[in-house]
């Protein structure tokens, strides 16, 4: 009896440890890029997210772009044109298993392009939100969340929300010196 | 305390404590492991010609891969027996070809269960059931392939429940639903010759389910009353998320018989359903799906569509696959829900030595 019980699950892959960007004083004259995933409700969120932190905080411009597929983290050539255009990300609704997930590796993929990013996510998965940034080797990687569900808000019940979050959307992409 | 001991008989303490062992590491369903060692999981990497380090799936958003050793691994584990592998190979192949099974499927929420289903040749090779009680349990192919699925995705890619899987509710047997289809009394060619594969070929086809329900309909002769009592479950408003949706058939003989005694082939108990299922519009606006934004279906105000329109549900045959399966006792038969869409492909069960789909005959132990 000199045989060992097998391991059944592999060598785990450590992704590399991600960079956070460097965060911007204010966001005066920043463009917002906002990455939509396609979950109920998440482009009018993110609209007015993008909305307010223009008229409030003197963002110039948005700029509105949809992952097609919201289980997916973004493409390569997607994180790359926003990257270009963009000087911070706001990117979400995180409201199901794989796209909250997504959003958060999404953030995570801008930090490392560069940019601020900040993923929002509805609160009943934060499990699975930290889980993914912990594989994308950002462990405790802040994001915003909101509180479930999303889905079933109405169109003003959706401009409260991002209301609300919107004082720890700020905190998540600046950093007042 | 005495009892009957046969010199071999090994020591059930040391099989406890492995087995505890197996729990204490995090890898079990929740149910006892075999535990696995090298000499076991030899004899199942034995019976393939694929390399052991071969990459067979990838999840790219978790950054996990499974190779064929770790299938070995888990299969083991799921009290396989090695002869089986080339199953599991072909169905974790037959999955990994299923979009929603590449993409977010394994964490979703709606925490859908693999459905396997067997043909050809290897079904009584390996002892497969291919009648009463087709979704089980009961018999040991039909029950430890599926977990073996169930364990490389909690294993291999790390998908476990609360964490990265986010099941609401799941389902129930979500990894045990293997079907051998009944091609001896099914009237009609087997479902992987629907998937591309010549009848007689030892094949697995496979999607992802969200449910399972039951048509339970014995008491009339006539065709259409079946064809209409299964349209009516497949229509169910509940299922309705998307415009288009994808329900399985699994009938039972009897169902089958009765179709195909009326004339019905396959294609044409498709064409029915796709003509019969769907809603009305005060259907869908009653429960809040009138609308579409996209593909999705949701509440709108606004919408002005005429409450008699009737909306179809099922785009193609591609989206209703039937299968012919369980025993010739009653006329009841399965509504399966297809988690997003059947990719519509079967595939080979590939065995060493033997590249037209046979599987020798078990070793007996």
């Amino acid at each position: 009896m000199a045989y060992p019980i097998l391991d059944p699950t592999g060598t785990v892959t450590k992704a590399k440890a991600s960079v956070r960007a460097p965060r911007r004083r204010d966001l005066r004259g920043a463009t917002v890029g906002l990455l939509v995933n396609t979950k109920q409700n998440a482009a009018p969120f993110l609209g007015e997210v993008g909305r307010l932190l223009a008229e409030r905080y003197g963002a110039t411009g948005t700029m509105a772009r949809t992952k097609v597929n919201f289980a997916a983290p973004a493409p390569a050539d997607l994180v790359k044109e926003m990257a270009a255009s963009c000087d911070v990300i706001i990117t979400g609704i995180g409201d199901c298993g794989s796209c909250s997930a997504s959003a958060v590796a999404d953030g995570i993929a801008f930090e490392a392009a560069g940019l601020p990013a900040a993923a929002i996510c509805s609160d009943a998965f934060r499990v699975t939100a930290d889980a993914m940034a912990e594989l994308r080797g950002a462990p405790g990687y802040p994001y915003a969340t909101t509180p479930h569900p999303v889905a079933v808000l109405t169109p003003d019940q959706v401009k409260e929300r991002a209301a609300q979050v919107l004082g720890d959307v700020v905190a998540l992409i600046t950093e007042p010196g | 305390m005495t009892g009957p001991k046969t010199p071999e008989a090994p020591d059930p303490q040391v099989a406890q404590a492995a087995i505890e062992y197996c729990y204490a590491q995090g890898w079990s369903d929740g149910l006892p492991l075999v535990p696995a060692s090298e000499p076991l999981v030899a004899k199942f990497l034995a019976t393939t010609s694929q390399d052991p380090d071969e990459v067979i799936g990838e999840i790219e958003q978790v950054g996990r891969t499974c190779t064929v050793y770790l299938a070995a691994v888990n299969a083991a584990m799921a009290g396989c027996l090695p002869e089986y592998f080339p199953v599991v190979l072909a169905a974790f192949d037959a999955l990994m070809r299923e979009r929603a099974a590449r993409g977010g499927g394994w964490q979703s929420t709606s925490g859908p269960a693999p459905m396997i289903v067997v043909n050809g040749p290897v079904r009584h090779e390996l002892g497969f059931n291919t009648a009463g009680g087709a979704f089980g349990p009961g018999f040991r192919p039909n029950a430890t392939i599926p977990r073996a699925v169930g364990l490389i995705v909690r294993n291999a890619f790390g998908i476990r429940p609360h964490v990265l899987e986010q099941a609401t509710q799941g389902l129930p047997g979500r990894w045990s639903i293997c079907l051998a289809e009944n091609e001896e009394e099914s009237p009609w060619p087997p479902f992987a010759a629907d998937g591309g594969l010549p009848a007689g070929t030892s094949a697995v086809s496979a999607t992802l389910l969200r449910t399972c329900e039951f048509v339970d309909n014995r008491h009339t002769p006539d065709p259409e009353h079946v064809l209409t009592d299964i349209a009516d479950t497949i229509s169910r408003t509940g299922s309705l998320i998307f415009k288009d949706t994808s329900a399985g058939v699994v009938l039972c003989p009897e169902h089958a018989q009765l179709l195909a005694g009326a004339g019905f082939g396959k294609q044409d108990v498709q064409a029915w359903l796709l003509e019969h299922c769907g809603r009305t519009g005060a259907d869908l606006r009653r429960v809040g799906k009138n609308g579409l934004r996209g593909s999705a279906r949701f509440a709108d105000p606004d919408d002005t569509e005429d409450d008699d329109l009737f909306s179809r549900i099922l785009p193609s045959p591609r989206h209703v696959p039937i299968v012919v399966a369980g025993a010739r006792n009653a006329a009841i038969s399965m509504v399966v829900r297809v988690f997003g869409e059947w990719s519509g492909t079967a595939t080979k069960i590939k065995t060493i030595g033997n590249e037209r789909g046979r599987v020798p005959a078990p070793v007996t132990r």
